[in-house]
């Protein structure tokens, strides 16, 4: 009973996806740790940290289709959230330095010491404490979000609009964190990490574990979203983005459902920025750049916005694509990843699950014709809500336009 | 005219007069001078005090008139004709009286080559290259030195260092070089030349520059130039024991100036004055920094005004396609970047094959660039954006990839590093607007941005395309069920919006470094003004423009560079929740839809 | 008439657009259980008033009450919304990605609140309401469908299905048969008059006859203000209407 309600809740697919996910976390480190080396079914070091990476960015991915998939908020920089929350995790990893620093302070990081500052600044009290700094990496993205969205959804900023404002908040964070007076390492970042919880970073067995916390902590966060996309709430959620005035008319208050989807979001990718930096040694400013945070956007829509994995699997072919043009074809990439910005956008606008789900329904009701049946009931599946979804969304955008195509009112 | 030297009657020097050519060589102005000095002879007499080697006004103006006497003697004598290369030739020969004469007849030539040269001479680093005679100045290179010839400036080989020989100067001819100098640059015939002089003698006062001044005044007729001497020559008066008098009158010339030279000049004078002047003085410097603030609060408008500037151009083309089309181009920023490539590939043209022309390498630049982004505007928006209508947020994507394309291909037909566009001599240099500092680059960007926005003003205005544009941006259906082809305005709306970021990275080659990363650093500072300004209204852009620059500007002082525009974005983002639709917003229910 | 009766209370207001006179000095008094058709020509102001009852646009002057007591020009669309004011959109407006049933689940009276609605299960009350609305609006085929396949006028219908499903005190139904076939026109009155028994009522609609059908005190309204009230035969009898519809 409970677990029929559960897999209600959460919906049969995902809990196969998760349920790969929490296998990929077992299977990779211990494949790494186990098998001897040059076993072919061993997953090289490098890969670990490699794949590691990719989860972390499908984790964004994910975070960023909450709002833009099911709450029509495309945000331009969710990159910022990431980085904050790697900050907040950097900002424990070099506490965790000590006097190992090349100038062997023990209460200052090395750039400070350079910098000449005499005493830690308040914004750095208590980060050497892991719990305190896992707090701060929810509650800075988060509390970051709430505070944006708070003004920007009350005050109705919504489209293209809400879009360029997004892309000025990580701009201006950017700009800020390049700063040295700023305190977080100005151009450099926050780097030359030594050991997390006490156990050395560079260590296997230590990036092995990240990896399998990383794949868990993408599949909690697919179980998450999943709950709040099935619930009631998700319901409204798709309503704001396909009507958000008659949603108000109905009594509910778009602003809130907005903020909600834009905190939790916040936070899943605040989580996925402390779980990359550790996995990648270094987080600097250009982690805020506008550009890093429209790409995330192309992996959503490559892999198929409105649906849960789509993201996933679009960050992660995506990032593959990154790393095997980048060795092979340096020039070529952006290029590459150009074209995939236009193609997704003029022929695959549902993205990767979305048209695969198309397929599929083509097929099936092209079969059951065949067979001189008349064509099925269309399904709940998915698939056919996602593209569904994803058609609406397309008509959802055009109150963006309202200065430019004006409905005539009477 | 209170300032003439008693000894020195009005226009008696040589080759002074604003008609006179400024050629030395033309045998023809050679004879207009030697009418010009036949006449101003005074007494052979004044040769015999060159003996006198004593400072001091008087022996400066004697010395002067020396120099005037030896060049107007040679002059008279058949060596006159000789030209500037052989006086400077028979410069070695002789002994230092012989060596006076050759330099005033030097200074009489009125040839500006040998300032450097004479400074070279007074500094005692003037050699003769003994086998040749050349005159030339020398650098050490290991065992040998190195040439340069003194009078073209031309490198003139190697030679060993005991080929050449220093000529010689003593105090007394160093004297004469000085009032030559002075001759040459305070009594040229440019005005600039000899502005720059008086310049230079505020900047360096000392009481011996007094008599030149009082000479250089007693004929100046231009008033500017007048100015600045006379301001030079109070500045020198300060440097000796004048009476009170003379002080208060000279501390008034100099605080009209009003800048921080002057306010320099009067603080230093401030420690070391006489009780009875100090107030003078004291009033001197209030007026100053008076000035002075009032000039910050000028330039710092003028640089927010240039600033805003190239906001504007940069963001006027995205405003129209964002007001008519609805369309976000990110790709924007990338036409721009094309038109400061094609001002590079324009300018490389003319640079081989038509090097005259090269000063009006922009004029060509200009059509060609707005030819080339519209076109590729135009492109853009048939392949693509066309498929997109009524999906802003899609459009915005698949021109971000465009931008990176854009950006990729350029990087690879023109590599990665920045290319230089030069600047013509008319956008070089800077001038001086009632003591604001400003560039002739930046004046030109402008005035040129004013233009195009007038331009634009009218075509929106004043012709069908703009009517059609302005009836499509306010109800697209209604207007193409009128009869307008909202396709065809739609591509060439997008068309216009791309010329014009041509035509801004035209301008932008002018003051940005070309490179394929160009657009970026203008992207979103141009969405920033659109946004700001309010869409679909050229005005709100044009404003917003302007304020965000002049906000900019004015935080920076305060902010430094970077923190002022983390604070005018957070500024934006917080209005941008006051006024979601900007500043000059389209108001009622069309709208909201 | 004591304000204090009335279910809906404009006095004087006025809304102006850039200078245009939207709404012009209009008084309109809705008795508690009335059902009011509003007709005039276009532009005479007739969404924008709704507009105004329902807090999308804020009146430059003039009073709004709603139930006597409750200053409307001080709320926002949801305060007003949960209040108990339903609003059906001259251009059917339902959620196209969402099925009938989830239509009516999102719109049905309960509590509006994020961490509610997040924990909210349908309980079979709910069920059984969304299973009566389906059966009045004629719809208890396509339960499962997604809106965007029904027809115009299942759409519509499905929109006063919502408003139902709200279970406002007043309604408001702009143009509710736009494009509706003849027989769908007098079933879609006899919705009305049957919704009207129970609920104060306000209708704007261009159909002589659909408004015939209705049977209600008329209001006609020209360039933001009342140009006539009373029996629908009094209005179409009234010379300025006559003018204004046709023409001088």
């Amino acid at each position: 009973m409970i677990t029929q309600r559960l897999l209600n809740a959460l919906g049969g697919r995902i809990l196969w996806v998760a349920a790969i996910l929490i296998a990929v976390a077992i299977l990779v480190p211990a494949s790494n740790l186990l098998l001897p080396v040059g076993h072919p079914l061993r997953v090289p070091n490098y890969m670990v940290a490699l794949l590691g990476k990719y989860l972390t960015y499908a984790m964004l991915a994910l975070a960023l289709d909450l709002v833009w998939g099911y709450v029509g908020i495309l945000s331009l920089g969710h990159g910022a959230f990431f980085a904050l929350g790697g900050y907040a995790m950097g900002m424990y990893l070099m506490r965790q330095i000590g006097d190992r620093g090349v100038y062997a302070n023990p209460d200052l990081p090395d750039f400070m010491v350079f910098l000449n500052w005499q005493e830690l600044p308040w914004y750095w009290w208590g980060f050497d404490q892991f719990w305190f700094a896992m707090l701060m990496v929810m509650l800075v993205p988060g509390l970051l979000a709430f505070v944006f969205g708070w003004f920007a959804f009350r005050s109705r900023v919504t489209g293209v609009y809400l879009s360029i404002i997004t892309q000025a908040m990580t701009y201006a964070l950017m700009l800020s964190f390049f700063r040295n007076d700023m305190g977080f390492g100005g151009n450099n970042g926050l780097t030359d990490f030594k050991d997390i919880l006490g156990y050395p970073i560079q260590a296997t067995g230590t990036r092995a574990t990240l990896f399998a916390i990383t794949a868990l902590a993408l599949a909690a966060s697919l179980l998450i979203c999943s709950a709040i996309t099935r619930s009631k709430l998700g319901k409204v959620m798709v309503a704001v983005r396909d009507a958000e005035s008659r949603t108000r008319f109905i009594g509910y208050r778009p602003e809130y459902v907005k903020l909600f989807a834009f905190v939790v979001s916040a936070v899943i990718a605040g989580i996925a920025g402390a779980l990359y930096v550790p996995q990648v040694g270094i987080i600097n400013p250009g982690e805020f750049a506008p550009a890093n945070s429209i790409e995330v956007v192309v992996w959503t829509a490559i892999g198929g916005r409105g649906t849960l994995f789509g993201p996933i699997i679009g960050a992660v072919l995506v990032n593959y694509a990154k790393s095997w043009f980048t060795a092979a074809y340096p020039e070529l990439w952006l290029f590459a990843l150009g074209g995939l910005f236009v193609a997704v956008t003029l022929f695959l606008p549902r993205g990767i699950v979305g048209a695969i789900g198309q397929l599929r329904h083509y097929w099936r009701s092209r079969s059951a014709r065949d067979e001189g049946g008349a064509p099925p009931e269309t399904p709940e599946t998915e698939q056919v809500a996602a593209e569904k979804t994803v058609r609406a969304r397309s008509t959802a955008a055009s109150p963006v336009l309202g200065a430019a195509k004006p409905q005539p009112a009477e | 005219m209170p300032h003439v030297a008693p000894l020195c009657p009005a226009g008696h020097l040589p080759h002074k007069g604003g008609d006179q050519p400024a050629g030395y060589s033309s045998p023809i102005s050679d004879v207009g001078r030697k009418a010009i000095t036949s006449k101003l002879l005074i007494s052979p007499l004044v040769g015999e005090m060159s003996g006198r080697t004593e400072g001091g006004n008087v022996g400066r103006i004697l010395l002067q008139l020396i120099a005037l006497f030896a060049a107007l003697f040679l002059a008279l004598t058949p060596a006159h004709a000789q030209s500037v290369e052989e006086l400077v030739r028979q410069l070695p020969e002789g002994s230092y009286s012989d060596r006076g004469k050759i330099v005033a007849q030097l200074a009489a030539t009125g040839d500006v080559r040998l300032v450097p040269l004479l400074e070279a001479l007074a500094a005692g680093e003037l050699n003769v290259v003994e086998e040749t005679g050349q005159v030339v100045t020398t650098a050490p290179s290991g065992d040998t030195v190195r040439l340069t010839d003194a009078l073209t400036a031309e490198t003139a080989g190697e030679a060993s260092k005991g080929a050449v020989v220093r000529i010689r100067v003593n105090n007394s001819l160093r004297r004469a070089v000085r009032a030559a100098i002075g001759q040459l640059t305070l009594m040229s015939d440019s005005a600039a030349t000899r502005r720059s002089a008086a310049e230079a003698m505020f900047n360096a006062a000392e009481p011996d520059n007094l008599a030149l001044l009082d000479e250089a005044l007693a004929q100046e007729e231009h008033a500017g130039v007048r100015r600045t001497m006379e301001q030079a020559r109070a500045a020198s008066i300060l440097k000796t024991d004048a009476s009170a008098e003379q002080i208060a009158e000279a501390v008034d010339t100099i605080s009209a100036r009003g800048d921080r030279a002057a306010l320099g000049i009067l603080t230093a004078m401030l420690g070391q004055a006489d009780d009875d002047v100090r107030p003078a003085i004291q009033e001197g410097i209030k007026a100053i920094e008076a000035h002075l603030a009032l000039l910050d609060v000028g330039q710092n408008v003028w640089y927010g005004i240039s600033l805003g500037s190239v906001l504007l151009l940069a963001a006027i083309g995205l405003a129209i396609t964002f007001g008519v089309m609805g369309v976000i181009n990110m790709a924007h920023g990338e036409m721009v970047m094309i038109g400061a490539y094609t001002t590079f590939v324009v300018q490389n043209i003319v640079r081989t094959s038509f090097p005259g022309l090269f000063e009006w390498t922009l004029a060509f630049a200009l059509p060609v660039a707005f030819l080339v982004t519209a076109l590729i505007g135009i492109a853009i928006e048939r392949g693509i954006i066309r498929w997109l209508y009524g999906r802003p947020l899609e459009t915005l994507l698949a021109t971000w990839g465009l931008s990176l394309i854009i950006q990729q291909a350029v990087r690879s037909i023109f590599g990665a590093s920045n290319r230089e566009v030069g600047n013509p001599t008319w956008m070089s240099g800077s001038f001086d607007f009632y003591g604001i500092a400003m560039t002739w680059n930046r004046f030109w960007i402008v005035v040129f941005a004013l233009a195009v926005f007038a331009i634009l003003l009218v075509v929106m205005k004043r012709t069908a395309l703009g009517l059609q544009m302005r009836a499509v941006t306010q109800n697209r259906r209604m207007a193409s069920s009128m009869g307008i082809r909202t396709p065809w305005v739609d591509a060439l709306t997008f068309g216009l919006g791309s010329g014009i970021a041509g035509l801004a990275g035209v301008a932008l080659s002018q003051i940005d470094n070309v490179s394929p990363n160009l657009g970026q650093g203008y992207i979103i500072d141009s969405f920033m003004v659109v946004v700001f300004g309010g869409v679909g209204n050229l005005w709100g852009t044009l404003v917003g423009a302007l304020t965000l620059g002049v906000v900019n500007k004015f935080l920076e002082p305060y902010a430094g560079a970077v923190l002022a525009k983390i604070l005018v974005l957070v500024f934006i983002i917080l209005f941008i929740q006051k006024r979601p639709r900007g500043l000059f917003a389209l108001k009622g229910r069309a709208v909201e839809a | 008439m004591p304000r204090t009766d009335t279910i809906l209370y404009l006095d004087g207001v006025s809304v102006a657009f850039d200078g245009f006179k939207a709404i012009n000095n209009l008084s309109l008094v809705l008795d508690k259980g009335e059902m009011r058709a509003i007709i005039g020509p276009n532009g005479a102001g007739k969404t924008t008033m709704m507009d105004i009852i329902t807090g999308k646009t804020k009146p430059d002057t003039g009073e709004v009450f709603f139930n006597g007591s409750i200053d409307l020009t001080r709320h926002d669309e949801a305060d007003i919304a949960t209040m108990g004011i339903g609003r059906k959109f001259q251009k059917p407006t339902v959620f196209e990605s969402h099925t009938v049933e989830d239509n009516l689940l999102l719109a049905l009276k309960g509590q509006r609140g994020i961490f509610p609605t997040l924990f909210h299960r349908k309980s079979s009350e709910e069920e059984e309401r969304i299973g009566e609305i389906l059966a009045t609006i004629r719809l208890e085929g396509r339960r499962s469908d997604f809106a965007e396949n029904l027809s115009h006028g299942q759409k519509q219908w499905l929109e006063i299905g919502m408003l139902l499903a709200q279970d406002p005190k007043l309604l408001l139904v702009d143009e509710p048969v736009a494009g509706m076939t003849d027989a769908e026109t007098a079933e879609t009155a006899r919705l009305l008059r049957e919704i009207a028994l129970t609920h104060s009522v306000v209708v704007v609609e261009h159909d002589m006859q659909f408004v015939r059908e209705l049977d209600v005190k008329v209001t006609c309204l020209h360039e933001g203000s009342v140009l006539s009230e009373g029996s629908l035969d009094f209005v179409s009898s009234d010379e300025r209407v006559v003018e204004v519809y046709l023409g001088r």
